[in-house]
């Protein structure tokens, strides 16, 4: 029914995958909502409009792979399986979120779910990824480590002190950038004369690819080859996804740098519309799809109100997870 | 038979390496030998993969150490210089010693940052640092610091078994420092200071190369009848203040040493802490022998005038007397 | 968040203060509503104090080995409701000492590079320097700072030169120094003093006299003990009178009752008391201790001695509670074997009577017309006269002989 460019990658579960991309719409919805009402501490940045490149690429990922991200990162925390009311009560600093309130937006762990940790300074994740990667490697695992970030990352020593070492080690990493042609407020042709992320691979001597990260089943067919050859031990591959951020930088950010046909232009590449539209010239009966989204929406609720409702932490253990080795954490100052 | 700094330190990571094949070495020029020849021969005997070179990327291979040590291995980083630890920072500061905490408790950073500190033969100012302080100032890390070749080789392989990160700096100046490792050595715990020489006089608390100072000092003022208590501080963070306090609490004054700049130095904050929990027993205000504050020279007349020594802690504790 | 004094409480009826033997809980401890904070030595005993609060332990303003008095603040307790007028109430209750210090001279050319201050520099008139240890010895043995020259930088004045005082001033050692200077009571003497001074003025007391048979109850114990399983708590001598001054209450019930108010006012009262209950008068290492044991005409010769044991042992180790010091109407005291013949027990301010019973002693009596040697002691009742008079002390006196010479006794 749908063409895939993939080999030996199963046809993707329209259905899973539609209501994968809503839950994640839903759930920005809900941090934007609930930040406007005072009720997020800190500054989450949302990923609305980029929900294709995580819901596509987590959907060729187990358990036991590794996934690394930036601050934008809800969106590939929840493609990953992470519980929603938990993530929801993380960035809304509850007892019972995944970090215990202790990370907030900017640095969601769930180790159990193999999400390694969401970090707050621009490629400050690509070497920690390429470490878990050299870990699965060294142990003679399959497992293979997943890395997400914007395209300003590029700018930073540590993306390319990275590309090299992973390529030199022949790591099982997957680098996947989210370009939406915006770092922090500035745009792409301010930051580099590079304009296509992919083209840093070659030098390194790393396979990498372009496309249009708002086309699911496309990001869901490249990225299945990329992850079957990064598995199979080809090394690492570099992932470059055109997308485009519907919020703005961060919530609460008021677009003035962005032209208004630009934003207008945008809802038409909505990666939702697009499967949507794909799907119903494909057979699908629209109510059903709309039946989705509604469950999506009605999942997502359920989860904000639950976190909502739950403890905040207790001020007494704030001192607790500084160490781990028994006795240090008496001594320490 | 009596081995060097170098010989004993290379000794304790051999054996590590085979005890646990979670152990993995990585940093600049390491499976060659490292640039001080501390991890020689230990990639041919347990292969290029566990003991592995990397490119000049402090960023990348401080991170790459850090996941990895997210992923259950537990990495020993060569960072050859401490001043080169600067590179490494963001990773160290803001990754590493954080992980534990940002999680909630979910995942731990087991490894090991080792490093080189202090000034010898014209190194000059870039490769000369003491740069200690900074990193007690980060909480989720541990700090060491060995004084000698048998406490470095107990303290490496208690810092490798321990669950939280670790830097362990050594010194340039011990590596040809020479000591006979005992049949039984001591694994002896981080966290905890030793007195190195006891005393009732005069306090004088070190740690690293200072010791082997502070040390010599106590045999030159035992012959003007003045009796000093060294104590080695081993760990740096966290500090044992309680080893700290019973010597104080018996000699009443107290003369810290380290070679590192005075201002903003680890004897800032064991003064401050002593200050505020020792007060009355104290007889003299807390005194430091420190590096005045200018970068390390080049010209060997000027770096010893500035490197504190003996010299400097004979005559602090004998002020301290009068 | 609130912050919340912890205050001493009173503890005891004579109790002024007290000196801090150790803090239970470290700053930075939660602490919940009784849980245990602190341990006291009052003049009578070790007594844990428990928090009247709960809350975080923020501040600990009483060190071990300070006294303090009743109602000062010993500690500040971090609670959980948040008024804005609590911010900023944190005064701090144990004053300072003598002028801080200037902070060291700045940096200049002429001082060593490794910057140990000059040696030379002159004193600061008007202001004793002074070390924080030498000031504590000195306080400790009542040496003036005013009068030192100080040896150290800046005429501060060191240890050294305390301690040089010290010997100086005695002639001789410190610890001649110490010997002869007027020694400062333990706070369970003041207590002892106190309570006897408060006795002896405020209370009417007068004395009546029996002597006592113990050819029965020797003869009875001696069974007793004979019967009873390998390893129980032997009954004594007291744990007998214990039961039998329980008894005897209960028969002269007017006497289980205690004075309370003005004498000279209408709210005098007499306050009956709930139960009989009875104080054992111990001597421990300073002093005296009297461990109370309630409802004892509930409790058999068994049950009295294991309570007696376990009390005594607990007195001894400065371990009895607050409750168990407090709430009897009379106390007994047997000064034993060694004792006097006879003595005059004072009362225990507010109990109404005490037993003062002498040294046993073979004695020649005369029993049925016949020359007969028996065990006898003197009992000495001393009575507050404000709750009963002659008549009632007589006969409380002759109900407690009686049972004492009988052969009736409640065993377990």
């Amino acid at each position: 029914m749908f063409r895939s460019e993939a080999t030996g990658v199963s046809p993707p579960d329209w259905k899973q995958m539609y209501r994968a991309l809503w839950r994640i719409r839903f759930f920005e919805a809900q941090v934007q909502r609930l930040a406007a009402a005072g009720e997020v501490p800190g500054f989450p940045h949302l990923s609305t409009g980029q929900e294709a490149v995580a819901v596509g690429v987590c959907a060729h990922l187990t358990r036991e792979d590794s996934l690394f991200t930036s601050h934008r990162g809800h969106g590939h925390v929840l493609a990953k399986g992470c519980d929603v009311q938990a993530t929801f009560a993380e960035i809304i600093g509850r007892a019972g979120g995944l970090c215990r309130g202790r990370g907030g937006s900017m640095h969601l762990v769930d180790a159990a779910h193999g999400v390694l940790g969401a970090t707050g300074v621009v490629a400050g994740n690509l070497a920690l990824a390429a470490g878990a990667a050299w870990a699965a490697q060294a142990k003679g695992h399959d497992n293979i480590s997943v890395v997400f970030f914007g395209d300003g990352a590029t700018g930073a020593g540590a993306f390319h002190e990275t590309l090299n070492l992973a390529a030199l080690w022949k790591l099982p990493l997957l680098f996947v950038c989210e370009n939406n042609g915006y770092a922090e407020f500035t745009s792409r042709d301010e930051h580099s004369n590079v304009t296509q992320v992919s083209a840093f691979a070659a030098p390194y001597g790393i396979a990498a690819s372009t496309i249009d990260g708002n086309d699911l089943l496309l990001v869901h067919a490249r990225a299945g080859d990329a992850i079957a050859g990064v598995r199979r031990g080809d090394g690492p591959y570099l992932l470059e996804c055109m997308t485009y951020r519907m919020a703005g930088h961060f919530v609460g950010d008021a677009q003035h740098y962005r032209p208004k046909e630009q934003v207008a232009a945008l809802q038409a590449r909505c990666p939702i519309e697009r499967l949507k539209r794909h799907l119903i010239e494909r057979g699908v009966a629209e109510a059903e799809l709309d039946a989705i989204g509604e469950e999506a929406r009605h999942e997502v609720l359920q989860a904000v109100e639950r976190a909502r409702a739950e403890p905040r932490p207790d001020p007494a253990t704030v001192l607790d997870y500084v160490y781990g080795s028994p006795g240090l954490a008496t001594q320490a100052p | 038979m009596a081995q060097t700094f170098i010989e004993i330190v290379r000794r304790a990571l051999d054996e590590e390496l085979a005890r646990d094949p979670a152990v993995y070495l990585l940093g600049e020029d390491v499976a060659a030998g490292g640039a001080f020849g501390v991890t020689k021969g230990l990639a041919q005997k347990h292969g290029a993969l566990r003991v592995r070179n990397t490119p000049i990327s402090e960023a990348a291979i401080a991170g790459v150490a850090t996941g990895a040590a997210l992923r259950g291995l537990r990495p020993v980083l060569e960072i050859m210089f401490i001043d080169f630890a600067t590179l490494a920072l963001d990773c160290l500061v803001n990754q590493s010693a954080k992980y534990r905490y940002m999680s909630g408790g979910q995942l731990a950073v087991p490894m090991v940052v080792r490093t080189q500190a202090g000034a010898a033969g014209g190194a000059a100012a870039q490769h000369s640092q003491s740069l200690e302080a900074w990193f007690i100032h980060v909480p989720g890390l541990v700090v060491v610091a060995p004084s000698s070749p048998v406490e470095a080789y107990g303290l490496l392989k208690s810092a490798i078994r321990l669950d939280d990160p670790v830097l362990f700096i050594e010194h340039k100046r011990l590596y040809a420092m020479r000591e006979v490792l005992p049949e039984t050595p001591e694994l002896p715990a981080i966290g905890k200071a030793r007195v190195a020489r006891a005393g009732k006089d005069v306090t004088v608390i070190a740690y690293s190369a200072m010791v082997r100072n502070a040390l010599e000092a106590a045999a030159e003022l035992a012959s003007a009848g003045i009796s000093i208590e060294v104590i080695d501080l081993r760990t740096l963070l966290p500090l044992d203040m309680a080893t700290i306090g019973a010597s104080i609490s018996k000699t009443h004054r107290v003369v810290i040493a380290h070679e590192a700049v005075r201002n903003g130095g680890i004897g800032a904050e064991i003064a401050a802490r002593i200050g505020y929990e020792m007060f009355d027993d104290l007889d003299a205000p807390v005194a430091r022998v420190a590096c005045p504050f200018a970068p390390i020279p080049f010209a060997p007349e000027l770096e010893q005038a500035l490197l504190p020594g003996t010299r400097d802690i004979v005559g602090a504790v004998r002020a301290l007397s009068g | 968040m609130a912050l919340v004094a912890v205050e001493l409480p009173r503890i005891g009826l004579v109790m002024e203060n007290a000196r801090l033997v150790r803090w239970l809980k470290t700053v930075g401890d939660l602490v919940r509503q009784g849980d245990p904070l602190l341990e006291l030595e009052t003049e009578k005993s070790v007594v844990e104090i428990e928090s009247t609060q709960s809350g975080r332990l923020v501040e600990i303003l009483l060190q071990v080995d300070q006294q303090a008095r009743v109602g000062d603040r010993v500690a500040w307790l971090e609670t959980d409701a948040l008024t804005a007028a609590d911010q900023g109430r944190r005064a701090k209750s144990v004053p300072s000492d003598t002028a801080a210090e200037p902070g060291p001279p700045q940096s200049t050319a002429g001082e060593a590079l490794h910057g140990m201050p000059a040696a030379d520099q002159k004193p600061i008139p008007g202001r004793i320097r002074s070390s924080p240890a030498a000031r504590r010895l000195a306080a400790r043995h009542g040496v003036e700072l005013a009068r030192l020259a100080g040896s150290g930088p800046h005429g501060r004045v060191q240890l050294r030169d305390v301690q040089r005082e010290i010997e100086t001033q005695a002639g001789g050692t410190e610890a001649g120094f110490a010997a002869r200077r007027p020694r400062p009571l333990s706070s369970m003497r003041r207590a002892l003093a106190r309570s006897m001074t408060l006795s002896s003025s405020t209370v009417p007391q007068f004395a009546v006299e029996r002597a006592v048979d113990w050819t029965a109850l020797q003869a009875f114990r001696a069974q007793l003990i004979a019967e009873l399983p390998a390893g129980s708590a032997r009954p004594s001598v007291s744990d007998f009178l214990l039961q039998a001054i329980a008894r005897a209450l209960h028969s002269c019930a007017s006497l289980n009752a205690t004075f309370s108010g003005d004498a000279s006012s209408p709210d005098a009262a007499l306050v009956p008391a709930q139960g009989t209950h009875i104080g054992l008068v111990v001597a421990v290492e300073d002093g005296l201790l009297v461990p109370v044991f309630h409802d004892v005409e509930q409790l058999g010769l068994a049950e009295l001695a294991r309570r007696r044991r376990e009390s005594v042992a607990r007195a001894l180790q400065g371990k009895l509670r607050r409750e168990e010091l407090e709430g009897a109407t009379i106390s007994l005291s047997n000064l034993g074997a060694h004792g006097p013949d006879r003595f005059t027990a004072l009362i225990n301010p507010p109990q109404a009577a005490i037993l003062a019973v002498g040294r046993q002693r073979d004695c020649v009596v005369a029993s049925n017309g016949h020359v007969q040697i028996r065990p006898i002691s003197q009992f000495t009742l001393t009575v507050d006269h404000r709750v009963a008079d002659g008549r009632l002390a007589a006969d409380f006196l002759a109900t407690l002989t009686a049972i004492v010479e009988g052969d009736v006794w409640r065993v377990p």
